[in-house]
C-alpha cells in the first residue's frame, strides 16, 4: 500500500515537472523575440551589472553606474574590460554598454524591442525614432537641458526647437555634424563617386567631371589590369543596394543634376518646388549608363544581392576601382584594413570626384555647413533608473578631457603632445589605432554619443584626429599624397570642388521623409516607392532591354502614387521655408 | 482503438481522479500558453496602439482585413507562401521516403549507420548557417558556378540570387538538404517494424528487390506516410521565415516574401500590430482548413487519420 502511494506521488511529481518544463519551453518560444539579440541582451547585462556594482567594485571608492545603449546601426562591440572605457568610467562615474544592430533593419529591431518592452537606458532608433516616441517610452529633455551646459551648447535654441515633436517637447538630439569653433573639415564626409588613387595615377591625373569620363577611366584601367598584383580579379565598379543603404544606387541623379543632398527629393530653389529625382531625364541617363556598363561586364554581377558586410569585404580587398557611396559608410573600416594590409601603399585608397551629368555644371556633393538631421539621435528611455545620471553622462561626453580620451586616446600612449601643445601620432601609434583588436581592447569612442567636430576648446587642436591638419597629411599614404599634390588639393574637400554655399533653411529634406510612417497616404507611398525601387532599379541595370525595362519600372513606380509623397514634401518645404 | 463506451459520471470521474489530476496539469498549461494568448487576436479588430492598450484602442471592425485583401503585396505573399510550402512539402516528403527505402536496402550495417548519421546532421544546423553556406556555394565565385563554368555548361558565372525563377528551387533544395536525413528516421523506424517473415516469403516466391519494395515496404509504411502527410499539410503555410528572410533581397522580394515576413515588416517594422495580427489570423484559419480537409480526405479513402 505504501509503495503504491509512493509511486503515485512520484508519478504526480513527474507529470508536474514535465508540464512545467513544457511551460518554460513555451515561454522561450515566442516567435517575435526568437531572432532578436540586440535589445534583449543589452537589458539583461544591465541587470547583471547593477548586481555586480552593489557587490563592490575593485576599481574605485565610488560606485560606477553602468548604463546600456542600443544603436540601430551596425557597429562593433568593444571588450568588457576596455581600457579607455574604464578610465572614463573612473573619471565620470559611469559607463555605457553599447549593443548594435545585427542582421535586421533598424525598424525591425526597434519594433522587436517595443514588442518585448525591454528598453535599454539610451537608445538611438535610426529611422524608427518616431515609433519610440509614439510608444511614449522616451524621456522629454526640456526639464533637464538647462542643467547640463555642455549638452545645451550643442545646438542653438532654434536648432533645439527643430527637434520638438508634435507635443512640443524634445526627446532626442542628433550627435553628429556639430562643429565647435573653427571648421577643420578635411574629409568629404558625404556622398561621391569614389575612385582609387592608383587608377588616377595610371591615367596621369586627368580631370574627371562627368559620369562618362569616370567610367571611361575605370574601364580602361580594368582592361589593362584584369587582376591586382596578388591575383585578385579587378572589379571596375560595384554598388550596394541592401536595405536603406541602396542610396548608393538610387540617389546619384540628384547630385548629377548639381543639387545638394536633400536625400529624398530635389528642391528647385527658384520656384520653391519639390522635384522627384527618380523620373528626371538625368535619372534615365544615369541608369542607362549603368546598364551599358553592366552589359559590357564592367559592373560587379553580385551588386544587386550583396549584403553590406560582403560589400565592405569586397572593398577591403582593394580590387574595387570605384563606387558611389557616403564616406562614413565605408571609409572607416576600409581604410583601416588598407593600412593593415599595406594596400594603401599600392594606391587602393579612394578619393571623391564631384561628377555631374554634363560638363561644366556646378556640383554640390559636399555640404560645407553642419547638416542638422533632426529625425534621429540619442534618446533616454523611461526604463532608465537614474535619468539625471544619464543626462550627466551625455554632458560629460562633451567635456574636453573626456572628448580627447574618446577620439584621441591616452596621452603618451595613443598620441603625443609637441612643444606647441599640438597633438600628433607617431607612425606606430597610427598603425595601432587602426588595428581592430586594439580598438576593441583599448579605444572607446562612444561613437553614437554626443560629439564635436571642429576645433578643440584649447583652440589649437582638432576635436577629432582625422581633422588635425598635420595628422591628416602625415597619415596619408604616398600614392594618396601624390594625388593630392597632382590636383593641388589640401583635403578631400578641395578634391571634390563643390560650390561653397550656406545651407538652405529647409535643408535637409530627408529629415522629414525619414520620419514618415504609414499613417499618411504620403508615408504609404514613400514606403511603396522604396519597395518598387528596390526591386526595379537593379533590374533596370541588369536587363539587356533597357528601354523596355525602364518603361515597366516607370509604370510600377507611378502605380504606387508617388504624387501623394511629393505633395506632403511640398507642404513641409513651404512650412520650413516660411519658418 | 474503439473500446467499450464508458458513460461519464461523477463516479467515474472520482474513480479516475488521479488520472484527471495528471491531465489537469496539461489542460492548465494549454489554457495559459495556447488559449490566453489568443486574446491578442482582438488587436486585429482594433487600431491597436501599445500606448492605449487593449481597452483604449479604437475598434475598427474588419478594416484591417479589408486593407489586407486589397493590398496586392499580401496576395503576392500568400501565393509565395503556398508555392514554397507545397514545393518544400513535396520535395522533402518524397526525398525522405526514397532515402529511407534506399538506406534500408544497404546491407552493410556500418555503412548504413555512417550514412544515416551524416545525413541527419544538417538538421541541427541553424538556418543562418545553412543560408551562409548557400550564399557561398552559389556566389559568382562559389563552387557551383565554378563547376558549371569548368564543365562548359556556362560561359559566365551567374548570380543565382538575382533571378526570380531560381528562388523557389533554391529554398526547396535547402530544405531537402537540411531535413532529408532527419525525416527519414521515422520511415526507417517504420520499416524495421515490418515483419521480416513477409520478406522471406516474398524471396521464396521469387520477388526481387524492386518487387519487395513495391509490395511490402511501401504498403508497410503507408500508415506512417499518411499521418505525417496530414500533419505536414497543416504546416504548409509555415513555408519558412528564416530562409526567405536571409536569402531574399530587393530584387527577388516579390517571390521571396512569405506571410511571416509580411507580418514582421508591417507588425513589427511599421508598428502596425493590428495588421500583423490580421495576417496571422488569416494564416491560422487557412492552416486549420487545410488540416481538416486533408484529414477528411484520408478518412474517405479509408486511410489512417489523425482525428
Amino acid at each position: 500500500m505504501k509503495t503504491w502511494k509512493m509511486r503515485r506521488l512520484v508519478a504526480m511529481l513527474l507529470t508536474l515537472l514535465l508540464a512545467l518544463s513544457l511551460c518554460s519551453c513555451g515561454g522561450g518560444d515566442q516567435p517575435a523575440s526568437g531572432n532578436n539579440d540586440g535589445g534583449g541582451s543589452g537589458n539583461n547585462s544591465n541587470n547583471d551589472n547593477s548586481g555586480n556594482n552593489s557587490g563592490g567594485n575593485n576599481s574605485g571608492n565610488k560606485d560606477i553606474i553602468e548604463f546600456t545603449m542600443f544603436t540601430a546601426m551596425p557597429g562593433s562591440e568593444i571588450n568588457d574590460d576596455n581600457e579607455i572605457q574604464q578610465i572614463i568610467a573612473e573619471k565620470i562615474g559611469a559607463k555605457v554598454k553599447e549593443t548594435w544592430l545585427t542582421g535586421q533593419t533598424d525598424s525591425e529591431a526597434i519594433g522587436t524591442i517595443i514588442a518585448g518592452g525591454d528598453y535599454p537606458d539610451f537608445i538611438n532608433g535610426g529611422e524608427a525614432m518616431k515609433s519610440l516616441y509614439d510608444e511614449g517610452v522616451l524621456v522629454p529633455w526640456d526639464d533637464y537641458l538647462d542643467k547640463y551646459p555642455n549638452l545645451k551648447e550643442m545646438y542653438t535654441d532654434k536648432e533645439w526647437d527643430s527637434f520638438r515633436q508634435d507635443d512640443g517637447k524634445i526627446y532626442w538630439a542628433n550627435v553628429f555634424q556639430n562643429t565647435y569653433g573653427e571648421n577643420r573639415a578635411t574629409t568629404h564626409n558625404d556622398e561621391a563617386f569614389w575612385i582609387q588613387v592608383k587608377v588616377l595615377e595610371w591615367a596621369g591625373y586627368p580631370e574627371i567631371h562627368t559620369l562618362d569620363q569616370y567610367f571611361d577611366v575605370l574601364d580602361r584601367y580594368a582592361a589593362e589590369h584584369p587582376t591586382m598584383e596578388n591575383g585578385t580579379p579587378t572589379i571596375p565598379y560595384t554598388m550596394l543596394c541592401e536595405d536603406w543603404r541602396y542610396f548608393c544606387l538610387e540617389n546619384a541623379p540628384e547630385f548629377l543634376d548639381g543639387y545638394p543632398n536633400d536625400g529624398s527629393v530635389i528642391v528647385d530653389k527658384e520656384n520653391l518646388k519639390i522635384v522627384d529625382y527618380n523620373t528626371t531625364p538625368t535619372a534615365k541617363r544615369y541608369f542607362a549608363k549603368l546598364n551599358e556598363e553592366y552589359q559590357a561586364g564592367n559592373i560587379d554581377i553580385e551588386f544587386a544581392t550583396q549584403t553590406y558586410d560582403q560589400y565592405i569585404a569586397k572593398l577591403s580587398t582593394g580590387a574595387v576601382l570605384g563606387m558611389c557611396d557616403q564616406w562614413w559608410d565605408f571609409a572607416y573600416s576600409v581604410n583601416d584594413v588598407f593600412k593593415q594590409q599595406g594596400l594603401d601603399k599600392q594606391g587602393c585608397n579612394y578619393v571623391p570626384l564631384g561628377l555631374t551629368i554634363d560638363e561644366g555644371m556646378e556640383n554640390r556633393w559636399h555640404t560645407y555647413a553642419d547638416t542638422l538631421n533632426n529625425s534621429s539621435g540619442v534618446a533616454i528611455t523611461t526604463s532608465c533608473k537614474d535619468i539625471d545620471a544619464a543626462f550627466q553622462f551625455l554632458n560629460d561626453m562633451l567635456d574636453q578631457e573626456i572628448h580627447d580620451l574618446r577620439f584621441w586616446g591616452v596621452e603618451g600612449v595613443d598620441y603625443n603632445v609637441d612643444e606647441n601643445g599640438l597633438y600628433y601620432r607617431t607612425e606606430e601609434q597610427r598603425a595601432r589605432c587602426a588595428d581592430p583588436s586594439y580598438q576593441a581592447s583599448h579605444m572607446c569612442g562612444y561613437s553614437y554619443m554626443p560629439q564635436w567636430l571642429g576645433t578643440s576648446k584649447d583652440g589649437k587642436n582638432a576635436m577629432q584626429p582625422n581633422e588635425q591638419a598635420s595628422e591628416f597629411f602625415d597619415d596619408l599614404a604616398e600614392p594618396l599624397l601624390n594625388c593630392f599634390k597632382a590636383y593641388g588639393a589640401d583635403s578631400y574637400v578641395d578634391l571634390i570642388g563643390s560650390v561653397v554655399e550656406e545651407n538652405a533653411p529647409w535643408f535637409p529634406m530627408y529629415s522629414f521623409s525619414n520620419a514618415m510612417d504609414t499613417t499618411t497616404p504620403g508615408g504609404v507611398a514613400w514606403t511603396k516607392m522604396g519597395e518598387v525601387k528596390h526591386e526595379w532599379l537593379p533590374r533596370v541595370v541588369m536587363d539587356p532591354d533597357f528601354e523596355g525595362t525602364w518603361e515597366q519600372y516607370m509604370e510600377a513606380y507611378n502605380a504606387v502614387n508617388p504624387q501623394a509623397f511629393l505633395d506632403e514634401m511640398q507642404a513641409e518645404l513651404e512650412r520650413r521655408a516660411a519658418a | 482503438m474503439k473500446g467499450k463506451k464508458i458513460k461519464i459520471s461523477w463516479k467515474e470521474i472520482k474513480r479516475q481522479k488521479f488520472l484527471m489530476l495528471c491531465t489537469l496539469c496539461f489542460v492548465i498549461y494549454g489554457i495559459i500558453f495556447y488559449y490566453v494568448p489568443l486574446g491578442g487576436w482582438i488587436m486585429a479588430f482594433q487600431n491597436y496602439k501599445a500606448k492605449d492598450g487593449f481597452f483604449g484602442s479604437q475598434f475598427v471592425g474588419l478594416d484591417k482585413f479589408k486593407f489586407l485583401f486589397s493590398d496586392s503585396t499580401f496576395i503576392q505573399v500568400i501565393r509565395n507562401t503556398l508555392a514554397m510550402g507545397v514545393l518544400n512539402l513535396v520535395s522533402t516528403f518524397v526525398m525522405a521516403i526514397v532515402f529511407a527505402i534506399l538506406l534500408n536496402e544497404v546491407r552493410n550495417t556500418m555503412g548504413k549507420k555512417l550514412v544515416q548519421t551524416i545525413s541527419y546532421l544538417p538538421h541541427f544546423l541553424s538556418w543562418i548557417i545553412v543560408t551562409g553556406i548557400l550564399h557561398d556555394a552559389l556566389s559568382s565565385t562559389g563552387i557551383v558556378n565554378e563547376l558549371l563554368v569548368n564543365a562548359g555548361l556556362l560561359k559566365q558565372p551567374i548570380n543565382f540570387f538575382a533571378h526570380k525563377e531560381y528562388f523557389w528551387p533554391i529554398v526547396a533544395f535547402a530544405n531537402v538538404w537540411k531535413e532529408t536525413g532527419w525525416n527519414a528516421i521515422v520511415y526507417l523506424a517504420a520499416i524495421t517494424s515490418i515483419d521480416p517473415s513477409l520478406y522471406e516469403a516474398a524471396t521464396i516466391d521469387g520477388a526481387g528487390r524492386w518487387a519487395k519494395i513495391k509490395n511490402i515496404t511501401l504498403p508497410g509504411i503507408k500508415p506512417t506516410i499518411m499521418i505525417l502527410l496530414i500533419m505536414n499539410i497543416g504546416n504548409v503555410l509555415n513555408a519558412g521565415f528564416e530562409v526567405q528572410y536571409l536569402l531574399g533581397n530587393g530584387l527577388v522580394k516579390s517571390v521571396s516574401d512569405t506571410i511571416d515576413i509580411y507580418t514582421l515588416t508591417w507588425g513589427v517594422g511599421q508598428n502596425d500590430y493590428s495588421l500583423g495580427t490580421a495576417a496571422g489570423i488569416f494564416k491560422s484559419v487557412v492552416a486549420i482548413i487545410l488540416i481538416v480537409a486533408a484529414n477528411a480526405f484520408a478518412k474517405k479513402t479509408g486511410e489512417e487519420t489523425l482525428f
